[in-house]
């Protein structure tokens, strides 16, 4: 047949297949690697170490959090904020961007107002919500929950409504019902956007967790930093951080995992975000 | 007003192609066949019944594959199946009868984005196929083709009707297209669109899609549709 063709899997196993990844570690470790190394060598030197610390002592100061159990308290609350607000804001986000993706009618009347909600920084709100959900958990899973709904709500509700007219026509001449449609058309298609809502969402629950620590808390890793950091420890900051740095890149690796397995019917050039990991 | 009086049938089992410049409403018209889009004025039957709604008993071929590029092809030719409550054994079975036919074995798990334009093409004809409508709806469907692969595809798809037994309306551009696959052509004017004639193709089939003018009688059939069609061009033209 003439007309038949596919690219898939022309690939023939060559040396350069194997150092390939080796080398793209390298390439990708190097600015981290010299950063850390000049980090170590300025730290005393060029600037004072009680500024900066350096990564040995942060390294030292991590162990040592760990080993005697002092952080456990702070990651089992922050870690429970976290996904608490992340789930929320990602089921409320999914379910009324699905909502008002699918009426035109009901999105013509409340967009405007999303819109103007979604303009607010919540960082700005943090204070109101300690006095609306009190100084434990729930001001702080309020205040990431919204940031995480938002981002998924308008990532979701854009993929509704990007659903094209005919496929929707030919959907229906080949028989579908309402459910159908919603089940095989229009959730399939929002899927690469609720997954791009979810991925950006990440950080934001992160900052809207800290924030709200920052703000009022009686525990927490937010709190744990806003202590060093008012005690002029720089290494438990910078431990602090590190931590944090190290949940988002483990989110972020299964996220990407969960695009990999969810859009493997895209080719990779098009999918909205990939980035390496 | 996109339409103003279109009026003809397509009998049993027939091949009856529309033409018309660009832009006339040949598509709008295909929609309403579908029930897709209700006339203002007048009436759509099919099998003596009004088209009220979206009507799901025909078959339709869209201008572009409008494959689901979230399935497989064998999961999008499953797909009007699948909506219908068909079980799995049921639908893949039927699938594969359907893949072969248009010749596709072996691309089963590929998804759309693997698969040629003209792969694409089949598989959208396979979907409409599966579920073996008496009327189909084909809607320019090889316009987004590439010379060579359409002839194929006029060539394969003229075999798969001369089984099938289905009754077709097809809506193109392509003057020899029209000539060569149907029994009889529709000519229709510039927006607003009337029928300007009805022209019967009473040529032996099978008909050579690769060497239009091998086939006897050709020639004068594609005269008697041109010399209609031109008029429209040439009032173009001067206004």
């Amino acid at each position: 047949m003439s007309d038949q063709m596919t690219l898939t899997s022309l690939r023939a196993p060559s040396p350069k297949r194997i150092w390939a990844p080796v080398c793209r570690a390298l390439l990708l470790a190097a600015p981290g690697v010299t950063l850390l190394c000049f980090w170590q060598f300025a730290s005393g030197r060029l600037i004072r170490e009680t500024y900066v610390s350096k990564p040995t002592e942060i390294a030292w100061r991590l162990i040592d959090l760990f080993y005697t159990g002092e952080i456990w308290p702070s990651l089992r609350v922050t870690g429970e904020e976290l996904v608490l607000s992340y789930v929320i804001g990602v089921l409320l986000g999914l379910l009324l961007g699905y909502a008002l993706g699918r009426s035109p009618r009901a999105a013509s009347i409340f967009e405007p107002y999303v819109m103007a909600f979604y303009g607010i920084p919540k960082i700005a709100l943090a204070p109101l919500f300690v006095i609306w959900f009190g100084i434990g958990i729930w001001s702080k899973v309020m205040l990431a929950g919204t940031m995480v709904f938002f981002l998924v709500f308008y990532n979701v509700f854009a993929g509704v409504r990007s659903v094209d007219r005919d496929v929707v026509n030919l959907a229906l001449v080949l028989g579908a019902n309402e459910r159908q449609l919603g089940r095989q058309i229009y959730l399939p298609a929002a899927a690469p956007f609720l997954l791009l809502g979810m991925r950006m969402a990440i950080p934001y629950a992160v900052i809207g967790v800290i924030v709200g620590e920052f703000t009022s808390s009686t525990a927490g890793l937010g709190l744990f930093i806003n202590y060093a950091s008012s005690t002029y420890d720089p290494a438990g900051v910078f431990a602090g951080i590190f931590i944090l740095l190290a949940f988002v890149m483990g989110m972020n690796a299964l996220a990407n995992r969960l695009e990999r397995k969810l859009l493997k019917w895209q080719p990779t050039s098009q999918r909205i975000a990939s980035e390496p990991n | 007003m996109v339409i103003s009086d279109v009026g003809f049938e397509v009998k049993r089992g027939k091949f009856v192609s529309v033409i018309g410049p660009s832009g006339c409403g040949k598509s709008t018209l295909i929609q309403m066949a579908a029930g897709l889009l209700k006339p203002s004025v007048g009436m759509v039957f099919h099998h003596d019944r009004e088209v009220t709604s979206v009507n799901r008993t025909i078959g339709f071929v869209p201008q572009q594959a409008q494959l689901l590029p979230w399935k497989t092809m064998i999961e999008n030719i499953e797909f009007p199946l699948l909506l219908r409550g068909m079980t799995l054994a049921e639908r893949r079975a039927k699938a594969m009868e359907a893949i072969k036919r248009v010749d596709l074995a072996g691309f089963e798990s590929h998804y759309p984005y693997q698969l040629s334009g003209g792969m694409q093409k089949r598989a959208s004809i396979a979907r409409m196929l599966v579920y073996k409508p008496d009327t189909i709806l084909m809607d320019e469907p090889f316009g987004a083709l590439d010379a060579q692969t359409r002839m194929v595809m006029q060539h394969d798809l003229q075999t798969m009707l001369a089984t099938e037994g289905a009754s077709v309306l097809f809506v193109t551009h392509d003057i020899t297209e029209a000539v060569l696959l149907s029994d009889s052509v529709v000519v229709l004017s510039r927006r607003p669109a009337r029928v300007i004639a009805e022209i019967p193709i009473d040529l032996p089939r099978p008909r050579d899609m690769f060497e239009p003018y091998a086939t006897p009688g050709f020639a004068e059939a594609y005269d008697r549709v041109w010399s209609v069609f031109r008029s429209e061009l040439n009032i173009r033209r001067a206004a």
